[in-house]
């Protein structure tokens, strides 16, 4: 059982990573409240959370400011292992519960998009590979560089203006209609409508990014020796196309897809607030507008606990495209 | 010392085009690159001589609030009623500035980073790594934010915090190359015939692994404008300092009534981006001659 052995000394080291990492975060978040300008109780409550003399002296005590700076380290440290991000003077809430709040909407945008800029620009990209100097081609190389150069907020300040004033079919701001009151199917329907423009102009710089991976890669692999012999078996160019070119050829698109979650994360916040989708972009628009410390070093934490996750998925999805790497052999 | 070392592997034997001079060719026989150059040239010169030439202050109250573009001012006024072409003219100064400034401190830091480890290997290489795979987990914008958010919303301080948050892919980049040189024959001679470390990275390596490193400089300008722009946007500017970020944040809650505040400004980012990545991408292609037939 060599093989068992090994992913389980995988997995520790892995574990153990992540771990590190993440105890570097909070590290680099404390050494942030530290070295900004001004008292660090100030910091923690939040420059215009309204902290009272009253809750400084409070945060204080509890964050141990008077102490010295390694024990104030490990009191933070000591904090967060127990969930406790902090919290919300602004909001009157823990940081925790309201980042809980907000994620499922901001999942559901960033995850619609993460399908919408898979599915049409890697289509886009396997369908311009199959004529290189075709005219498809060179509308996804064009279309590709200009999307990638637009900035996401302005293409949805773009969108917004369209769709609001010159052609009013779909809603612009918000996940729902506040006064149809709908529910069951009708509200899914709704919260759909909603969802189309934001999605769109969150998907849109993928959609080019991954039509261009996508076509490049595609290339690469339908020239590969494996495509020839698979050719010269006399498989059909559907099974060659499908399985073993496109197979190959999604493992770059995976690995890019699993590096950008932290960046759709945080494109997502521009596109929220372009058309006040009410999720962590929301959040983090608010705590910037208030200076609301904690909430914001708690979203800082939160985001990269995400992409840690992102990449440990992305590594086992990996796993099950690339026979290679299954059977352990590339290791 | 440095008189008995080979040196002369960064430049080329006489009678033959140097690399660097087939590679210059090669971009400028490339349509896209030289369109990209233009535009970048073009946007640079309007930055640099616009405001003198068009004479009008971008703080300057000119006219009543959301003039629509068409006479006077040609592109309209905005919620203040300042003139936008002025705006564009005078922001473009600061949104250039932040991108080239940023992306030189990207470079720099991923140099060293990338260099050091790729050079030394072992356990300085994990080190450094391990650091770049951390910064790596922190999604940048929101690095960014954060940072603008808690040491002031000053232009110096956004152009440090891109470059802060955007050096990791150019410090792996470094690195590869640096592994992929270090073990190279001309390295090995000049390493024989004992040149120090310093003299190795600086002179003999560095120059070698400079081409991809200045395809990565160059798009790396186009990514700093591109978030000047987002974290303007989100209100984080230096509202003292013009710049197209700031006048699409400043417009943004009228851009459903005055379309033009935000669209120029917009375009303007959109168009100092392409011209970067076209020039990038140009360059690419003339440093892989391999990969110009895709």
């Amino acid at each position: 059982m060599k093989g068992g052995a090994a992913l389980w000394a995988r997995a520790a080291r892995q574990i153990v990573n992540i771990v590190g990492l993440l105890l570097a975060v909070v590290v680099l978040n404390f050494l942030l409240i530290q070295t900004a300008p001004g008292d660090p109780a100030q910091v923690i409550g939040g420059e215009m959370g309204g902290a009272s003399p009253e809750v400084l002296a409070q945060i204080r005590a509890q964050y141990g400011l008077d102490r010295s700076l390694p024990e104030q380290l490990f009191t933070y440290l000591g904090k967060v292992a127990h969930g406790d991000l902090g919290y919300s003077f602004y909001f009157n809430q823990p940081v925790t519960t309201l980042i809980l709040d907000r994620l499922p909407a901001t999942m559901l945008l960033v995850v619609a998009a993460l399908v919408l800029a898979v599915v049409v620009g890697g289509g886009m990209g396997v369908l311009a590979a199959r004529k290189p100097d075709g005219a498809l081609s060179r509308f996804v190389s064009v279309v590709s560089t200009a999307a990638h150069a637009a900035p996401v907020f302005w293409t949805g300040l773009m969108l917004l203006v369209l769709f609001s004033s010159v052609w009013p079919i779909l809603p612009v701001a918000g996940m729902v209609d506040p006064a149809a009151q709908y529910s069951g199917l009708d509200h899914a329907l709704d919260v759909a409508r909603h969802m189309v423009l934001p999605t769109v102009t969150l998907a849109i710089v993928y959609i080019a990014q991954y039509s261009r991976l996508m076509r490049a890669s595609m290339i690469d692999a339908l020239h590969a020796d494996y495509v020839r012999t698979a050719r010269a078996k006399g498989l059909s160019e559907r099974v060659v196309v499908g399985k073993h070119a496109l197979r190959n050829a999604l493992i770059p698109l995976v690995t890019m897809v699993g590096m950008q979650f932290g960046q759709m994360f945080a494109g997502a916040v521009l596109v929220e607030t372009v058309f006040s989708w009410p999720g962590l972009g929301r959040l983090v628009f608010d705590s910037i507008l208030r200076r609301d410390y904690p909430t914001l070093l708690g979203i800082l934490f939160f985001s990269a606990l995400l992409v840690i996750l992102v990449n440990l998925v992305t590594d086992l999805v990996y796993r099950l495209i690339d026979p290679r790497i299954r059977t352990g052999r590339a290791a | 010392m440095s008189a008995s070392l080979p040196t002369t592997q960064t430049g080329a034997p006489q009678g033959v085009a140097s690399p660097a001079g087939t590679a210059l060719r090669l971009f400028l026989s490339n349509p896209i690159g030289l369109g990209g150059l233009i535009i970048l040239v073009v946007l640079v010169f309007a930055a640099l001589a616009g405001p003198q030439l068009y004479g009008v202050d971008s703080l300057d109250i000119v006219g009543m609030p959301f003039q629509p573009p068409g006479d006077d001012p040609i592109l309209g006024t905005d919620y203040l009623g300042r003139d936008i072409l002025a705006g564009l003219l005078q922001g473009g100064r600061a949104s250039l500035a932040v991108g080239f400034t940023s992306a030189l401190i990207t470079v720099v830091i991923g140099v060293a980073f990338g260099s050091l480890a790729g050079f030394f290997g072992g356990a300085a290489d994990t080190l450094l790594m391990k650091i770049t795979e951390f910064f790596q987990t922190l999604p940048t914008l929101l690095f960014a934010m954060v940072l603008v958010t808690l040491f002031g919303q000053h232009l110096v301080v956004t152009t440090i915090a891109i470059g802060i948050v955007s050096w990791p892919p150019t410090a792996r980049l470094a690195r590869a190359e640096f592994l992929r040189l270090r073990g190279l024959e001309f390295v090995k001679a000049a390493r024989a015939s004992g040149a120090a470390p310093a003299y190795l990275i600086w002179r003999v390596i560095l120059p070698n692994a400079a081409p991809p490193i200045v395809v990565s400089a160059t798009l790396a300008v186009g990514t700093a404008i591109l978030f000047e722009g987002a974290l303007s946007f989100l209100g984080l500017g230096d509202p003292n300092v013009m710049s197209w970020g700031l006048m699409l944040g400043q417009n943004r809650a009228y851009a459903l009534d005055a379309w033009w505040t935000v669209m120029f400004p917009g375009a303007a980012i959109f168009l100092a981006v392409l011209g970067t990545s076209l020039v990038g991408d140009a360059f690419n292609d003339a440093i892989n001659p391999r990969l110009r037939k895709r």
